[in-house]
C-alpha cells in the first residue's frame, strides 16, 4: 500500500512547539512517523487535508458531524462548544478532539484512527458516463496518478464532487468498486441520485466524459473472503457495485463455488446489468443470478421471483444448510437490517455475515 | 437558546439546495411564523413530528417498496450516509426521504427523516421554495384524511 507521499523536511525535536517562535509555521506531528511544517491559525482539518490525510467529515469542517475525531496529544488549544456537544467524557480524558475545531496555534502531536494514513489519494479521467436505470449512473475512471489501485473486490472509494452551482466547496462521499480488482488501471463506480444529494447530483447531472475526478481509498472491510464455502449475495439498486466486483473475483478464482445472488428491485425497469450476469453464469456453474421483484408491472408475464428480496432469502435459507454459507449484503441500510436478522433467524453464524460499514 | 448558524441552511452547504430556498425571512422569523400557523390549527410539532415518523416506519417497513396505508401511499427511498442537523445539535440523520401521495387528491407530500427532526426539536417546516418544505395546513389536511 502506498504511504502519504509528502512530508516536510522538518527536523524532529522533542520540543514540538519551539519553532513556533521562529516562524508562522509549527510542527505537526502524526502517529510519531509523519512530520509536516504547517501554517499556524488554521483548523487542524483543513491542513491534514490538504497532506492528502483524509478524517472522515460529513459536515465539511462545520463541528457538527463529529466525524473528523482524533487524539491531539501535544499542543492543542482549549476545547470549543461544539466539541462538549459531541465528546464523551471518556472521549475528552483520551485527549480526542474533532480536528475541524482544533485551532493550530503551536506545534502539534496528533494520534489518528488506523488506516487513514494507508488512504491515497487518484486523480483519474472518467471515460465512461452511462445510465443504467432512471436513478443509478455507472462511471468508469481511468487512473492517471497514481497509475494503478490495488484493492480487495467489494471494497470502497471516496469520489471528491467538484463545486457547482450553489455549492461552492467539494465533498466526499463513499462509493463501491463495480469492477475487477485484477484491472488495476481503472475502477467503475454505480452512483444513486439521492434526493437534494451534493456528490450524486454532481455526478448526475454536472460531470462529462473527459472530466478530471479525484477519489481517496480503497477503504472498507466488507470484502470477498477466501475459501469453498457457498455464498449468497443479497443487494438492491447501487448496491450491485461491489457484488459485481466480488463475482469477478469468484469467477476468476474459485469458479466452481455455489453462488446465488438476489437481487431486489420493485419493478422491471430497476433490473440492470443482466448481460453481465449472464457472462457470469457461463464462468460459473453454480452461479444464479435471482431478480425479485416487488412490484412488477405483469404479475401474470413476471418471469422473476416476487415479494420482498429479504421474503425470498428467507425462503431460501430455510431450504439450505446455513452453518457454513458467507453471507454478503449491500443495499439500502434498511434492507441491510432486513437481511441481517433473516440470516441470523436461518442459522447464519454472526461473523459469516458481511456488509459495508458505510451505512 | 443555541445561536442559529445561518450559513449552515444555506444552499450548498449540509444539502445541495439548503433549508431556506427563496424565503428572505431569518430562520426564527420563520419558525415564529409556522408556529403562529400551527397554534391556529390546533396542532403542536410533537404531534406533526409523531404522524410524518409513522409514515416514515411504515414505508422502512417494505424497503423501498409503495406502500398504502388508509388514502395514502407512501414510497421511501434509503440511501446510505447521514445528514447533520442544521440547528447544530449533536447527532447524525439517516438519508431517508418519504414521498407521500393521498389518494383522494392527487396532492403528495416529500420530505426527509432530518425533516422530522427539524420539526419536533425546533419547529421548523423550512423556508418558503425549500425542497422539504412543510406547509403546516397540507399537512393538517393530510394528517386528517387518514381518520374515519
Amino acid at each position: 500500500m502506498l504511504k502519504k507521499p509528502e512530508t516536510a523536511n522538518v527536523p524532529f525535536s522533542s520540543n514540538i512547539s519551539g519553532s513556533i517562535f521562529m516562524s508562522n509555521t509549527v510542527t505537526l506531528i502524526v502517529d510519531e512517523k509523519f512530520r509536516f511544517d504547517v501554517p499556524t491559525k488554521v483548523s487542524l482539518l483543513s491542513v491534514l487535508n490538504e497532506k492528502k490525510i483524509y478524517l472522515p467529515s460529513i459536515c465539511g469542517g462545520r463541528g457538527i458531524c463529529g466525524k473528523c475525531r482524533c487524539r491531539v496529544l501535544e499542543g492543542g488549544d482549549a476545547l470549543k462548544a461544539a466539541e462538549m456537544k459531541r465528546l464523551s467524557q471518556e472521549d475528552i480524558l483520551s485527549q480526542v478532539r474533532l480536528a475541524c475545531q482544533v485551532q493550530i496555534e503551536q506545534g502539534l502531536q496528533i494520534q489518528i484512527p488506523e488506516g487513514i494514513l494507508q488512504l491515497t489519494e487518484y486523480e483519474s479521467q472518467l471515460t465512461l458516463l452511462k445510465t443504467l436505470t432512471h436513478d443509478i449512473k455507472l462511471l468508469r475512471l481511468k487512473l492517471l496518478n497514481p497509475p494503478q489501485i490495488h484493492f480487495k473486490p467489494g471494497q470502497f472509494v471516496q469520489l471528491k464532487s467538484q463545486p457547482y452551482e450553489n455549492v461552492h466547496a467539494s465533498v466526499m462521499r463513499s462509493y463501491s468498486i463495480a469492477s475487477s480488482a485484477s484491472s488495476a488501471d481503472h475502477i467503475d463506480l454505480m452512483v444513486r441520485l439521492v434526493p437534494e444529494g451534493i456528490c450524486s447530483t454532481w455526478v448526475h447531472e454536472h460531470l462529462r466524459a473527459g472530466d478530471r475526478v479525484a477519489f481517496v481509498g480503497p477503504n472498507g472491510d466488507f470484502f470477498v473472503r477466501d475459501g469453498h464455502e457457498d455464498v449468497v449475495l443479497v443487494a438492491g439498486g447501487s448496491g450491485m457495485a461491489p457484488m459485481v466486483s466480488i463475482l469477478y473475483e469468484l469467477s476468476q478464482k474459485t469458479p466452481d463455488r455455489k453462488v446465488d445472488f438476489f437481487f431486489g428491485a420493485c419493478k422491471e425497469k430497476d433490473l440492470f446489468f443482466l448481460d453481465e450476469m449472464d457472462a457470469f453464469g457461463k464462468q460459473m456453474s453454480r452461479f444464479r443470478f435471482r431478480p425479485v421483484l416487488s412490484q412488477p408491472e405483469n404479475v401474470d408475464a413476471c418471469e422473476t421471483e416476487m415479494g420482498l428480496v429479504t421474503e425470498t432469502l428467507n425462503a431460501y435459507l430455510r431450504t439450505v444448510s446455513t452453518g457454513k454459507l458467507h453471507l454478503y449484503l449491500c443495499g439500502s441500510p434498511g434492507m441491510i437490517q432486513n437481511g441481517k436478522s433473516v440470516a441470523s433467524r436461518n442459522g447464519v453464524p454472526a461473523e459469516n455475515i458481511f456488509h459495508d460499514s458505510f451505512s | 437558546m443555541t445561536k442559529i448558524e445561518k450559513h449552515h441552511f444555506q444552499a450548498g452547504m449540509l444539502t445541495k439546495d439548503g433549508f431556506v430556498g427563496s424565503d428572505s425571512r431569518s430562520i426564527e422569523e420563520i419558525i415564529r411564523a409556522d408556529q403562529q400557523l400551527l397554534s391556529q390549527i390546533h396542532f403542536e410539532n410533537t404531534a406533526v413530528a409523531d404522524r410524518l415518523q409513522r409514515f416514515i416506519d411504515e414505508g422502512k417497513n417494505r424497503l423501498e417498496d409503495c406502500v398504502r396505508l388508509g388514502n395514502q401511499t407512501i414510497r421511501v427511498q434509503w440511501d446510505r450516509g447521514m445528514l447533520p442537523c442544521p440547528f447544530a445539535e449533536p447527532g447524525l440523520h439517516p438519508k431517508i426521504t418519504v414521498t407521500v401521495r393521498s389518494e383522494r387528491t392527487g396532492k403528495e407530500i416529500r420530505y426527509s427523516q432530518l425533516s422530522v427532526h427539524l420539526v419536533r426539536r425546533h419547529g421548523f417546516f423550512g423556508g418558503k421554495g425549500s425542497r422539504f418544505r412543510l406547509e403546516p395546513e397540507e399537512l393538517v389536511k393530510l394528517f386528517k384524511e387518514d381518520q374515519p
